[in-house]
């Protein structure tokens, strides 16, 4: 570790393995409901277990990138982080507020949460991934701020790179369409228009360059590629991202009441999402191909590359396959849309996270990378959690597929429910690949602890 | 990407792109908004209306229903449930009034409220007032949702 | 590795070839693999444009066959009327050309370098 004070990271990366494993137990109860409806009812409904598990992903990956940042940006900006005391004291505040919210959401029903939070005087809540209550909104943007502030000063009082200016836009426009859930109109087709400022200009646009940026500077250390290469990719592919991402936003403007021609520029624009994707995939194979060294973190290089391929997979290609307004007609709020989330949000968010984390956590414990076998658990762990995602999302394709057949595209449609009991079997082949992600994760976790052992001759 | 290419033209690609683009963005809301009271049925946007949106939102229903095909999938869309029921805000305000507290055994099951009369007929005038909305081509593609 | 044994020509070739083969798998399906054929004849023996190109007309011949073929079979004995069918051709088709696709990126990076898919083929 170059700097003292990049050390403030393994807090963040620490609660946001932490909030992981919470994640993924809430969505095996999730997936158990699926099938067994009546599972913790009326102690844990649905609708609460789906919040705990999306929001704990959304706090989770946001710990992830700040963790991130703060260990990226002061070796970018080669100096000390601009005050490591406000970094800490930020991790407590919003972990605490994060607790909180989820225990809010666990212990009373949401409706006296609002209560309790008097969310009569700024109503935000209740809307889909925005469930927190005002307040907890606003601790979010003070959060967001006092980062941003600790993020640009270290960036304005150092070395200017690419990789640190892409990374800031990238946090500041997170911080800026997050303003957006503060305003929900009665008029749903407004709420709804602007709600997606927050998601898909988060998810598909700011993101990105979120994600870029971490990939360039993991890249950079790991193969030794010239940085000048690197950042010219890097600076393409966000250029992608924006340019069919912006106007890419129309795909959610098909069926809410908008104007007509969401569904060309919408249809088009959204077509050509996957291209910065299938970039970052060239991007990440050609560098790690002409590596200039072989870095000892062979468990990084790993995740790299899964981002890569898996954020291709995800979004790209799972994305583009309902993305098409014709299309979209017939899939629009079905499990295809819960297929392409659960493999985009994993294979562009959560791996970049995981790949930083492989990267970084070894240095800042003292060692260039793990030992050996500590290495091989966690590649152990990446296998069978990306091989359990891909199942996880094929299985709900195939409950997707079928849910449109019955439910919408057939002579005779059927409801909604009785669509539901005749794909249950998809539901229990998803829960089963949820259990093996489970396992994947708990190796993942073994792997921080593992000691190196005694060489044996092979 | 080769010598040709440079770093500083990339530069220039994403920034004016980006730029454009979103300038592009921002002019289509702008069209999209002014125009938006011949689809949105606002005509009927009443207090009433507004103050079931709230209910709505209080009780996350969209942790569990999509409406207009964005929430959870692991309930009916609602988009359009007061033409599935027949037109009858009567029917809706049934079904919510009438969930069992405890579940249905092995079954999923809508929570019971406990809703007042004036807030099911709140809830059950903004799902009217949503299924008034017009959407392009008259999503979802039949009353089943 | 012997790098420096291709020339820059012969590496520019085995790149086009690479390419074009990636680019019949995605944006112009026929179109790249005609082209694709036209660079194979113009290669020699044992160069490596001559391999890239190979593998290229390789990879996508496969491609045909596990794609068409194998999905019309599914449509074949499936039934066109049947969900299941589309169940298991949808995700199949899905998976598996994204499959080749990656791989092809892989060639094509390995092509820039005038590097064959590993040491020792």
């Amino acid at each position: 570790m170059k700097y003292k004070s990049q050390a403030v990271a393994k807090l963040y990366f620490t609660a946001a393995i932490g909030l992981f494993v919470g994640q993924i137990l809430f969505g095996l109860i999730m997936g158990l409901q699926y099938v067994a409806g009546d599972f913790l009812f009326p102690e844990i409904p649905f609708n609460v277990a789906r919040m705990v598990h999306t929001n704990l992903l959304i706090v989770w990956l946001l710990f992830g990138f700040m963790g991130s940042a703060y260990y990226l940006v002061p070796e970018e900006s080669e100096r000390e982080l601009f005050s490591p005391m406000l970094a800490k004291l930020m991790f407590w505040v919003f972990l605490v507020a994060g607790a909180l919210t989820i225990l809010g959401y666990l212990l009373v029903p949401y409706a006296t949460l609002a209560d309790i939070t008097m969310n009569d005087l700024l109503p935000t809540m209740g809307r889909e991934f925005l469930e927190q209550p005002t307040i907890t909104k606003l601790g979010i943007v003070v959060v967001a701020l006092a980062f941003l502030y600790n993020i640009g000063m270290t960036i304005l009082t150092g070395r200017k790179t690419v990789i640190n200016l892409v990374l800031i836009t990238g946090l500041i426009g997170l911080a800026v369409f997050f303003l957006f859930s503060f305003y929900n109109p009665d008029n749903l087709v407004m709420d709804k228009y602007f709600w997606w400022w927050v998601v898909h200009l988060w998810v598909e646009g700011v993101w990105e360059l979120i994600l870029g940026a971490i990939l360039a500077f993991v890249l950079i250390k790991i193969t030794g590629v010239d940085r000048e290469i690197i950042e010219k990719w890097l600076y393409i592919i966000i250029a992608m991202t924006l340019i069919t991402g912006i106007i890419g936003t129309g795909h959610h403007f098909f069926w809410i009441g908008t104007p007509d021609y969401w569904q060309w520029l919408g249809s088009v624009f959204s077509a050509m999402e996957p291209i910065p994707f299938f970039m970052m995939t060239l991007f990440a194979f050609n560098m790690v191909n002409k590596r200039r060294r072989e870095h000892p973190n062979k468990a990084a290089t790993l995740w790299a590359l899964g981002t890569a391929v898996m954020a291709f997979l995800g979004a790209g290609v799972w994305g583009f396959l309902h993305t098409l307004a014709p299309v979209n007609y017939y899939t629009h709020g079905t499990q295809i849309t819960a297929a392409h989330g659960h493999m985009a949000f994993y294979g562009a968010y959560v791996m970049v996270v995981l790949t930083m984390i492989s990267y970084a956590m070894p240095i800042m414990r003292g060692n260039k990378a793990n030992n050996e076998r500590a290495q091989v658990l966690e590649m152990w762990s990446f296998w069978f959690m990306t091989v359990s995602m891909v199942f996880i999302t094929l299985f709900l394709t195939g409950a997707g597929i079928m849910q449109v057949y019955l439910q919408r595209y057939s002579d005779a449609p059927i409801a909604f429910m009785a669509a539901q009991d005749k794909i249950a079997i998809f539901y229990w082949m998803r829960e089963i690949a949820g259990l093996v992600f489970l396992v994947g994760l708990v190796l993942y976790v073994m792997s921080f602890f593992v000691k190196p052992g005694v060489k044996v001759n092979a | 990407m080769r010598e040709t290419f440079t770093k500083s033209m990339a530069r220039n690609i994403y920034y004016g792109g980006a730029a454009f683009f979103f300038l592009i963005f921002l002019a289509l809301t702008f069209d999209t908004v002014s125009g938006l009271s011949k689809t949105d049925n606002s005509q009927n946007l009443t207090g009433q209306v507004a103050e079931g949106k709230r209910l709505w939102e209080k009780n996350d229903c969209i942790g569990c229903h999509t409406l207009i095909g964005e929430g959870a999938y692991f309930a009916p869309e609602l988009g359009n449930v007061f033409t599935r029921f027949g037109g009858s805000t009567e029917a809706i305000k049934a079904f919510i009034k009438s969930r069992p507290k405890n579940g249905i055994p092995n079954r999923r099951s809508m929570p019971q409220f406990n809703f007042s009369d004036e807030e099911l007929e709140a809830i059950a005038q903004f799902l009217k007032y949503v299924d008034g909305i017009t959407t392009a081509r008259d999503w979802p593609p039949n009353k089943q949702g | 590795m012997d790098k420096t044994a291709h020339s820059s020509s012969d590496i520019k070739t085995a790149s086009q070839a690479a390419l074009l083969s990636l680019l019949n798998l995605t944006l112009l399906p026929i179109i790249a693999f005609s082209a694709l054929l036209w660079i194979y004849n113009k290669t020699q023996p044992g160069t490596i444009a001559r391999y890239h190109a190979e593998l290229g007309i390789k990879t996508n011949l496969f491609a045909a066959i596990a794609l068409f073929l194998v999905s019309a079979l599914m449509i074949a004995f499936g039934g066109f009327d049947s969900a299941w069918t589309w169940v298991y051709v949808i995700s199949y088709f899905t998976i598996v050309h994204t499959t080749f696709i990656i791989f092809a990126v892989w060639a094509l990076v390995r092509s820039w370098s005038g590097e064959k898919l590993n040491k020792l083929m």
